[in-house]
Parts: C-alpha cells; structure tokens; sequence
C-alpha cells in the first residue's frame, strides 16, 4: 500500500469531542476516556478522505494529516 | 491605545425577543468590537469565534470556578463544571469513561422506548405543546435511567430542577430574593435526596450497574470519591443535564416545524440527521453562553480585561461567525467542516456531549417515524426563554 499522508493526533489538545471516530470510524477509534486514538496512521487515497473529514471537523484542531 | 471598558457597546442578551431569534444581534455584536457588554449583568461578552474558543481553552486566565459569583442554590462548586484543571482532570479521567459513546449506546433503547409511550399520549389527539409533553420529560427519564434512580421520581426531579433554574415558573410573582429562597430550599432539597439515595447504595452489598454506583466505587489514584464529593457530581448532573437538552429539543422541533422544506430532507434521507442535529446545535445554540471569572489582566482584541471582571463567551455568537462557517447563516444539514463549539471546548467540553447527542439523535428519529407531518399551531407563535433558550411555548398540530 502507498502510504499518501500520515494521521496526527495531539494527545494534548483532544479533549474528547469524538468528531473524528463518529465521522471516521476506519481512521479513528476512542480510548476508554473518548479521547481519539489513530487506528490507521498511514492512509491511502479512499482513507485519507474519511482521515481528512476528522481533521476538518475537530473543534480544538487536534488532528493533522502529514505528506 | 487600549478601549477603556466602560465605553463598551451594551447589548441585552436576556430578552425574550433576542432568545427567539439572536442570530442577528450576534451579527451586530461581532461586527460591533471584539468586546461588548452585556446589559443588566455588566459581564463583559466575547463574541467572536477566534476569542470565545482561546477563552475556552484557557481556564488558567477565564476560570470556570465561579460557584459563588452564579447563584444556583450550591452550597459548594459543582464538580467538574465548577473546577479547573488541574483539579478538575482528575475528575474527568474519572468520569469521562462513564460518559463515552459507547457507554452511552447502552441507553439509547430505553430512551427510544420512553419517547415513543411519551409519544402514545397524545398522538391521537393531533396536537400538542411540545415542551411540556415531550422536550422535558424525556431528558428527565433518561436522567433517571443513566443514574439507576426510580422512573416514580420524575415529578420530584422536575419540581427540584425548576426550583434552582426557574423558580418563577411555579411562583410567577417571585422577585430577586424570593427565587434566590427557591434556589437556595431546592438545593438543600437536592442534597438530601441525593444523600439518601448515596446511603441506601453504600448499604448494598452487590454493587448495580448504573452511573451512581459506578461512580460510587470508582478510584481515581487508588483513593474513592468521598461523599460531598459525589454529591457535588450529582447536583452537576441534575442541573446540566435536563434543562440542556429540552431546550435542543425545543429549538430543533420549533426550527423544522416552520422550516417544512428542511424537514421533509430530513423525512426523505434519515442518513442526514446526525449532521442535521450537528448543524441545528450549531445555529440554534440552544446554550448561547457561558459565564468565565477572569483570573489575571488580559487583552482581547485590543481591549484590556481585569482581573476579577465577569465575562460572558457567547457561544452562539461564535458559532454564526462567518470567519469560521462560510455561509454562516445558511443552514446547511451537509455542511462540510462543522467545528461548532455547541458543547463548550478546550477541558470544559460538556461531559455529557456524547449522550446529548444520541439522545437528540434517537428522539427525532423517533418523534418524525411517529409524526413526520406537523406545523405550528395557526395564529400562534412560540415563546422562547430568557438565558438558555428553551421554547416554553411550542403549540404544533398535525394529521390524525
């Protein structure tokens, strides 16, 4: 698989509004707390879009996707 | 040089008429100066979305430990709303796990089941004034089945929580001093019924399954919860979790009831109402404020706040601007980037924004399969609350 972006999450600025793992459930998932957690870090074009949705709709912009 | 403070633009945000449609004093507000004030309070009032979420995300300079400056018949600060971090992560590692999606998936059935014999009492009668019969009862069960309390306590947990949010609804005539009485009797009232409740659990020698004895047993660092403490929990609970979600209940029927073109996208793609409920929460924002006690001198936007000033984060301002929504004033059911701050953000994020969410999602799925057609009573014209916008008045009729 060609990797095209790797999925960032800052553990820091999550405070658990669950965005990313309702909209992205094949990129995110939640920890016991509701914290997001990166389930596939290297996404490929059809992942990368469901990724991206979960940066674009995090409040506290915790999410990035690398190139 | 910096605005002085004083010469501020004053706007009322405790109007009637500015609870039923305050999307365009939000417009007059962010266009006015990054800093307002608001009338009768004074609180200084951050309006736009760029300020109001650095404010969230600074609790160390816009503390939310303001127990004593809001007067709702505590007799100590609700936890975790009434604390800041640090204090306050420890709370919520212990209770966010009690409040995650997938705990909260548990109770989506039962509150379906309650809608619907909600629903049952007046279906036939092709009318009803939805937020009596339906928007505050139902978050009020679920309350009931979240803690593991008796569904017969209804009455009591209405009465309790009108007596703290809304004491002049049973005593139209009260003033300032006799609703702060109400306030203050209805607290104390709390806390027995919730101390009782917390005795009789302890005395149980097989622990339940719901929230209260979870957090009963819970440990944060090896130490448990000592009672106050949970008492301090549970006063949060009543007082966050009933109010909240009648008024998006109330705000998201009234809204789809005048707008029936939006409704029938809804009746035609079920798929789109989770994001027509996002996309409700962020327009409505049915809580349009959050109150902060400002700890040290900051500037915003070039007006400079001092220590000890109330500030008002005006949440609904936030969420219509337009420097974050494109089209901010289109309500747009598939809106591509919805960062709406509807639950707060930054370590206040509302605990309870996962259940919300579901609840919201499961009662509208329900209540359109039951009645997808309805529309305002002719010739009448909702009435919304002062503060938290709840319709109080939502007369909707629909076909037998």
């Amino acid at each position: 698989m060609i990797a095209l972006a790797r999925v960032r999450v800052d553990a820091e600025k999550c405070v658990g509004h669950g965005r990313c793992y309702v909209l992205a459930p094949e990129v995110f998932e939640e920890d016991e707390r509701g914290h997001c957690i990166v389930i596939e870090e290297d996404v490929s074009e059809a992942l990368a879009d469901e990724a991206r949705k979960g940066e674009r709709n995090c409040p506290e912009g915790a999410i990035r996707l690398e190139r | 040089m910096a605005d002085d403070p004083e010469d501020l633009p004053h706007f009322n945000l405790f109007s009637e008429e500015f609870s039923r449609c305050p999307q365009a004093v939000y417009r007059e507000m962010r266009a006015a100066c990054p800093v307002t004030r608001a009338a009768i309070t004074e609180s200084l009032v951050l309006s736009r979305y760029e300020d109001v979420a650095w404010a969230l995300r600074h609790p160390e300079i816009f503390s939310s430990a303001m127990d004593l400056q809001v007067a709702l018949g505590t007799e100590r600060p609700m936890i975790p709303q009434q604390i800041d971090p640090p204090a306050q992560t420890r709370y919520r590692k212990l209770l966010d796990p009690h409040f995650s999606r997938r705990k909260m998936e548990a109770l989506i059935p039962s509150i379906r089941a309650n809608a619907n014999a909600l629903i049952d009492t007046f279906i036939d009668a092709g009318e009803c004034e939805f937020d009596e019969a339906f928007a505050i009862p139902l978050p009020c069960t679920a309350f009931l089945d979240l803690l593991g309390l008796p569904q017969e306590d209804l009455a009591l947990f209405l009465e309790l929580k009108d007596g703290i949010i809304r004491p002049q609804k049973a005593q139209p005539d009260l003033d300032f001093e006799g609703a702060q009485r109400v306030r203050v009797e209805s607290g104390r009232r709390i806390y027995r019924y919730f101390e009782r409740i917390i005795e009789e659990r302890l005395r149980e020698k097989t622990p339940r399954e719901d929230l209260l004895s979870s957090i009963l047993s819970a440990e944060i660092d090896g130490e448990k919860l000592i009672s106050t403490e949970i008492l301090d929990i549970c006063f949060l609970l009543l007082l966050a979790g009933l109010d909240t979600v009648t008024a998006t209940l109330g705000c998201n029927i009234a809204y789809l009831a005048a707008n029936p073109d939006q409704r029938r996208r809804i009746l035609e793609h079920p798929e789109l109402l989770p994001g027509a409920v996002e996309e409700l929460m962020r327009w409505e924002t049915p809580v349009t404020a959050v109150p902060r006690l400002v700890k040290r001198e900051v500037e915003v936007g070039g007006t400079v706040i001092a220590e000890g000033e109330l500030v008002t984060l005006l949440i609904g301002a936030a969420n219509t601007d337009e420097s974050h929504f494109p089209e901010a004033d289109r309500v747009d059911f598939e809106r591509e980037r919805n960062i709406h701050m509807a639950f707060g953000a930054g370590p206040h994020r509302c605990l309870g924004s996962h259940l919300a969410r579901m609840e919201l999602c499961a009662a509208m799925e329900e209540w359109h399969r039951r009645i997808p057609e309805y529309h305002i009573k002719s010739g009448e014209t909702p009435r919304y609350s002062p503060g938290i916008r709840e319709v109080l008045y939502l007369p909707l009729v629909w076909e037998r």
